[in-house]
């Protein structure tokens, strides 16, 4: 028997495994799982190792006829992340905070960019000119994506006693995008649906073709 | 001193938050702007600034990784409850980096190699399982939903899941469902979806501009 026909079996065993959580909680799935854990935890060493750090040291480190400048740079990332775990210290975690200040400052520009670039005005524009192409569903899509906008806007007034009210129109507008999101959200819940039957179709099949000797 | 610690802190985010948004969003055709960016080499710090928060992250994910595994053989050597599990974990995970080491060293040679094998036929294989039981709890928290409480909103729900499922089917009994479907998908989801993004993007922004600004400083804590 092959490496690849003895992995095909294991995976066989460790699908019926999987699968015998169907008839509850047992160590036959614990098994399963703590192996997939071990497994994946091995799999993200080696990625982050090989593809990350490893050509970055080379790179910066280990890079040979450079200077101090760009060595000094490659020590940056792990000088930060030595930081990081000071976190963890009561008497040193506040120097922890410079790495947290260094990261959030980056991915908050990123975040920020990607937002407005990826997201805010492909949609708005791609929603605005439908309504040219497609009167009628044009103007449904636009009605659904303002209205909920509106439901997402929690302004409101605050009444003496304390109790918040939004207008009249911001609520009856709100209420059509509740509408909206509601649709939306069964659209996903039946594509989840969908995606999970066909990879347990495939697994089934998978299970009788080991079976079968297919 | 933890004063100056924390306006040191927030200062630095607001520098390299508006340094990288700068080195990011500018291009040409920006008059005066582009030039001080294309002259002070922003985009070429920005590219540093990511490429070291990328290597702080993954040095974070490694750092992750080995108190996972101490925490593991901590629980073997003290024979707390469920060793045996950990004893398992701690073998797949070194299994997966030995035989990756073997391999780069040129002992283990078999083509396909080892831990595409693993990778392939027993992670893939778990993975998929792990997937494939999800069917269940969907199906069960549909079920669920109308049972617990029957509102206008969750009769909504089962009805558009109920024509969504029933329009996939390839079958000429359901064509009429299908277009149904299709109209749904193209028009209501599409809408409330485009919604629901476009909320998100907004939040970010707001989010993002309240850091950069230094109003949201709940880092430092």
């Amino acid at each position: 028997m092959s490496t690849e026909q003895i992995g095909l079996w294991a995976g066989f065993v460790l699908t019926l495994m999987i699968f015998s959580y169907m008839l509850g909680d047992n160590f036959l799935y614990r098994i399963a799982v703590y192996v997939f854990v071990g497994l994946t935890a091995g799999f993200i060493t080696v990625v982050t190792v090989e593809s990350l750090l490893l050509p970055w040291i080379n790179g910066t480190l280990l890079a040979a006829n450079t200077d101090i400048g760009t060595r000094a740079v490659g020590l940056v990332p792990f000088i930060l992340g030595a930081l990081l775990l000071l976190k963890a210290s009561p008497r040193l975690g506040r120097l922890g905070n410079i790495a947290i200040a260094f990261i959030i400052g980056v991915g908050t520009a990123v975040a920020l960019v990607g937002a407005i670039t990826g997201t805010l005005l492909p949609l708005i524009a791609t929603t605005s000119s439908g309504v040219r192409v497609d009167v009628v569903n044009g103007f449904l899509i636009f009605l659904g994506v303002s209205s909920t906008l509106i439901y997402f806007w929690y302004l409101g007034r605050r009444t003496p006693i304390g109790e918040v009210h939004r207008g009249l129109a911001a609520r009856v507008v709100g209420v059509v995008g509740q509408g909206f999101i509601v649709v939306a959200l069964g659209a996903i819940y039946a594509g989840a649906i969908l995606t999970s039957l066909t990879i347990f179709s495939e697994r089934i099949s998978f299970i009788l073709a080991r079976i079968t000797g297919g | 001193m933890s004063r100056l610690g924390a306006a040191f802190t927030t200062a630095l985010v607001i520098v390299v938050g508006i340094m990288t948004v700068l080195g990011l969003a500018v291009g040409e055709g920006l008059g005066n702007l582009s030039f001080i960016v294309q002259t002070q080499g922003l985009p070429v710090i920005t590219d540093l600034f990511l490429q070291v928060v990328v290597i702080t992250i993954a040095s974070t994910i490694i750092i992750g990784i080995i108190n996972l595994l101490s925490v593991h053989v901590s629980r073997i050597t003290q024979r707390k409850g469920g060793w045996v599990y950990s004893v398992i974990l701690v073998v797949s995970a070194l299994a997966v980096i030995v035989i990756t080491l073997l391999e780069r060293a040129g002992i283990l040679t078999g083509r396909p190699s080892l831990s595409a094998i693993l990778l392939e036929t027993v992670q893939v294989s778990i993975e998929s399982a792990l997937a494939g039981l999800v069917l269940f709890a969907l199906v069960y928290g549909a079920f669920r939903l109308m049972r617990r409480r029957v509102t206008w909103w969750a009769m909504l729900f089962t009805l558009i899941l109920i024509i969504l499922l029933l329009g996939a089917l390839p079958l000429p009994a359901v064509n009429g469902l299908a277009s149904i479907r299709n109209w749904l998908l193209a028009v209501p989801v599409s809408a409330g979806a485009r919604g629901i993004l476009l909320g998100i993007a907004l939040a970010t922004v707001v989010a993002g501009v309240r850091i950069l600004i230094g109003q949201d400083r709940s880092y430092r804590e």
